[in-house]
């Protein structure tokens, strides 16, 4: 728990955790962050700063991809005056409210299972002098210090970085001060509100259902409330301009917690609607009935689930993963040698059921939903009907957008080890120097992202535009989602999941800015260019001989890499460029 | 016949395992024994390929392993230690992985595992996670996943922890059946009762130094003692008698 308290607060915060209570909370605030669970997978340990790091991330991010919109020059240039900040914020204000409500809704679902103490917690701590109400209130306790933690944390970059932008062009300083404190409350306790919510849910659910129903049923509740959190997320461009124009309060706002907590704002800030003052009396029950629900099934569950631990079976959590028929046919006809054969199954399913790698696609896939929304925002705003939208380069960067996170963060993830200490088996059967990596890595990439891409932009432009610029559009998307794999495989030559960590190279910092230089060229560029010549497709096959040389340079690449360097590895050892000489010895 | 040729692994100049020599032939079940830090671990590595000797060389049928290890490893079958087992794959697809990464077919492959799964009693848990299976059930998937493509040769490292009775006899039964059917079986185990019933010969280390090799009954016989006086007369000087009082009296201190 060091982690936790910064060294200048360790030495009192030293003295309570001597206490049998305040160590209880310390244990279990770290277990909530670090995972709780039966498995006993060597996970990768983040960190507990570095995540919050990173769930701080999405705020900042999108509250600098605004100063595009906030500037004065360049309203100027567009030939906006006398703009009214209030008014053009409204709803980006409410995508920082769907934005704080999603991540910390997210952090709720992703920490399920860690949210209640387990079976290690009650064979570790029960048979000790400590009482299962003392056991019970100090998780209670390391909840509660995490839902503040998360709240604040979540919401602080945009709580500073959002108002200054948007008080950028205002002379007066107590605009900035107003607009900031309304902001902090407003996403502050719409991630109260989230966290709750899904909290609640818990509790119900273990209040109402017996061990091993719970254990299936919650799999599904999780996967549902993602997908309403994505949906939330999704339909961010469209609630606000909606909310605006009805003339009484819509039927959907009701379902759409984040409505309420915006309209809170805009009564705050003193331009209030009869709608949004109804919408804004929902925000204070809503929180205390989510909070109540909470706390009056947390004691229930914890009654059911942990004190009744003895008298269930030492079963832990039992999966069963039944052998599909199909998949091993589809794999015997499309991988053909036992390399891909048995790699390619292990890499999906570590994938799918690690929940380190499942939480970094997700948060990566997640980045690109975000950037993807607001995309989406722009095409809308700035097109007069669907038809329009559909073809700017804004909507036709979505796909792009999404296949680029998805990219990147399935390459990022392969590096991160599963359980080391069980790779010896790798390293048991493999041949070092036939190994089929980057094959494999690209198959894996490419099954992922392009059913993706077929079954979401083909229909869409099908129903919008018609076959051809359907099929045109998922063509060249598939197209330049397979170039940009073959370029993040470049010297790939690990089995994914199974090496250590890279360490930190002096090229890291080249690597991060080939990403954005990337992120611009894949997602803003080719959109862009695209856009244009779908109206005239003859123009699209000017793209064939850039396609042609980013095809051949990985070939290039590979074909110029030396023998020693095309050997399958499981450590990252790092190269001695200089060696000390010693002479003081 | 696989031998062992003055093997040598030093760690940063550390030695772990010094001018080890023995030679294990077909039938053979040759034991290892030897306390904690004397190099066993060091010599199951560097026989199953995955450590490189520092000096020294392994010879299967005559040849250097390290001139091709992939040959090698197909017929070896190895029980490591510790079951470090991808916990969120089912036993099932573990040995399906392992089965298809040895390029074993696939018809072969089920029969394989379904029958080997039936024998160790698995089969009802073969699609749970691994993350659910008990130290002992791990170990018999370990078990399972050498023997599916008929080695030649075995090396065991600590195979019965965590097995049952019931299994933990089976296996030890399948060793002599193993040593009897003229596969090489190298045995590595604390346990000496065990050692002293299955292997036909045994290797005593110590330091990282051989200090005693010969037949079981030999071993016994020269000495005029159990397998158990002999190793501690061997390897530790220890007088564990005094020792255990001493504990004792130790949580009694105030």
């Amino acid at each position: 728990m060091s982690l936790l308290a910064p060294s200048e607060i360790r030495t009192p915060w030293d003295r309570y955790r001597r206490r049998p209570f305040w160590r209880l909370v310390e244990l279990f605030s770290a277990r909530i962050f670090r995972g709780g669970g039966d498995a006993d997978a060597e996970g990768l340990d983040l960190g507990i700063g570095l995540v919050l790091t990173l769930l701080a991330m999405p705020g900042g991010f999108v509250s600098l991809l605004l100063l595009d919109k906030y500037a004065s020059f360049l309203q100027w240039l567009r030939g906006m005056t006398n703009v009214d900040p209030l008014a053009i914020s409204f709803s980006d204000e409410y995508f920082f409210i769907v934005l704080s409500m999603t991540v910390t809704g997210a952090v709720a679902v992703w920490r399920w299972d860690a949210i209640f103490p387990d079976r290690r917690d009650f064979i570790n701590l029960v048979p000790l002098p400590i009482s299962t109400r003392t056991i019970f209130f100090a998780n209670l306790v390391a909840v509660l210090f995490l839902v503040g933690l998360i709240a604040i944390d979540v919401n602080a970059a945009s709580c500073i970085l959002f108002p200054t932008v948007v008080a950028a062009t205002q002379t007066k300083f107590l605009f900035f001060v107003k607009f900031a404190l309304v902001h902090a409350l407003g996403v502050v306790l719409a991630s109260i509100f989230s966290f709750f919510a899904v909290f609640s849910l818990l509790g119900v659910l273990m209040a109402v259902l017996p061990v091993a129903a719970l254990k299936r049923v919650s799999i599904f509740v999780r996967g549902l409330i993602v997908v309403y959190l994505v949906t939330l997320l999704s339909t961010s461009f469209a609630v606000p301009y909606n909310l605006w124009r009805a003339n009484r309060v819509p039927k959907w706002a009701y379902l759409f917690p984040s409505s309420w907590f915006l309209s809170l704002c805009q009564v705050l800030r003193g331009r209030p609607t009869p709608i949004l003052v109804e919408l804004s009396h929902l925000v204070l029950p809503g929180l205390a009935f989510c909070v109540a629900v909470a706390l009056a099934t947390y004691p229930i569950g914890y009654q059911r689930h942990f004190i009744r631990i003895p008298e269930m079976a030492d079963t832990g959590l039992s999966h069963n993963f039944r052998q599909s028929r199909i998949a091993p046919l589809l794999q015997r006809f499309s991988l053909r040698t036992p390399f891909l054969r048995g790699c390619f199954p292990f890499a999906w399913k570590t994938l799918m059921r690690s929940e380190m790698h499942r939480l970094v696609v997700t948060a990566a896939a997640g980045l690109g939903l975000v950037l993807a929304s607001q995309a989406a925002m722009n095409a809308f705003q700035s097109a007069t009907g669907l038809r329009q939208a559909a073809l700017s380069p804004d909507a036709i960067s979505i796909p792009y957008i999404l296949t680029f996170f998805l990219i990147i963060g399935l390459r990022a993830v392969f590096e991160i080890p599963t359980d080391l200490r069980s790779n010896w088996i790798f390293q048991l059967l493999l041949d070092r120097d036939r190994q089929e990596c980057a094959s494999l890595a690209r198959k894996v990439i490419l099954s992922a992202v392009l059913p993706l891409v077929l079954l979401t932009t083909f229909p869409i432009h099908f129903y919008l535009e018609g076959f051809r610029t359907a099929c045109l559009h998922t063509l060249v998307v598939a197209i330049w989602a397979g170039l940009l794999t073959n370029i993040v495989l470049v010297r790939f030559r690990k089995l994914p999941f199974t090496c250590t960590l890279p360490l930190f190279k002096q090229h890291s910092i080249v690597i991060l800015l080939s990403f954005c230089f990337g992120y611009l060229i894949y997602a803003v560029s080719i959109p862009e260019f695209e856009s244009s010549a779908l109206s005239e497709p003859v123009r699209l096959l000017s793209m064939v001989p850039v396609i042609a040389i980013v095809a051949l340079v990985p070939r290039f690449l590979a074909r110029s890499t030396p023998e020693i360097e095309r050997r399958l590895i499981f450590e990252e050892s790092s190269a001695r460029n200089f060696e000390l000489l010693r002479l003081s010895d | 016949m696989l031998e062992a040729v003055q093997l040598t692994k030093r760690y940063s100049s550390i030695p772990a395992v010094q001018n080890l020599s023995f030679t294990l032939r077909p039938g053979q079940v040759l034991g290892c024994l030897g306390p904690n830090g004397s190099g066993k671990s060091t010599t199951v590595k560097m026989l199953t390929g995955l450590l490189e000797p520092t000096r020294g060389v392994v010879r299967f049928n005559a040849g250097n392993i390290q001139d091709d290890l992939q040959s090698y490893r197909k017929v070896l079958g190895y029980v490591p230690e510790e079951a470090h087992l991808y916990p969120y794959l089912s036993g099932w697809e573990y040995l399906e992985m392992i089965a298809t990464l040895r390029g074993m077919a696939f018809k072969e492959m089920q029969k394989k595992i379904d029958s080997l799964l039936e024998l160790f009693s698995l089969h009802p848990h073969r699609h749970a996670s691994i993350a659910t299976y008990s130290k002992g059930m791990r170990q018999r998937i370990l078990l399972i996943a050498a023997l599916m493509h008929n080695p030649e040769i075995f090396i065991f490292d600590e195979p019965l922890s965590g097995l049952d009775v019931t299994s933990a006899l089976i296996f030890k039964n399948l060793v002599q059946e193993l040593g009897r059917s003229g596969k090489l079986v190298f045995y590595c185990s604390h346990v000496l009762e065990v050692v002293e019933k299955i292997c036909s010969d045994v290797l005593i280390l110590r330091k990282g130094t051989v200090i005693a090799q010969d037949s079981v009954a030999n071993i016994g016989r020269i000495l005029g003692q159990s397998l158990e006086n002999t190793f501690l007369h061997l390897v530790d000087d220890v007088d564990t008698m005094t020792a255990a009082r001493n504990i004792v009296e130790v949580m009694g201190a105030a």
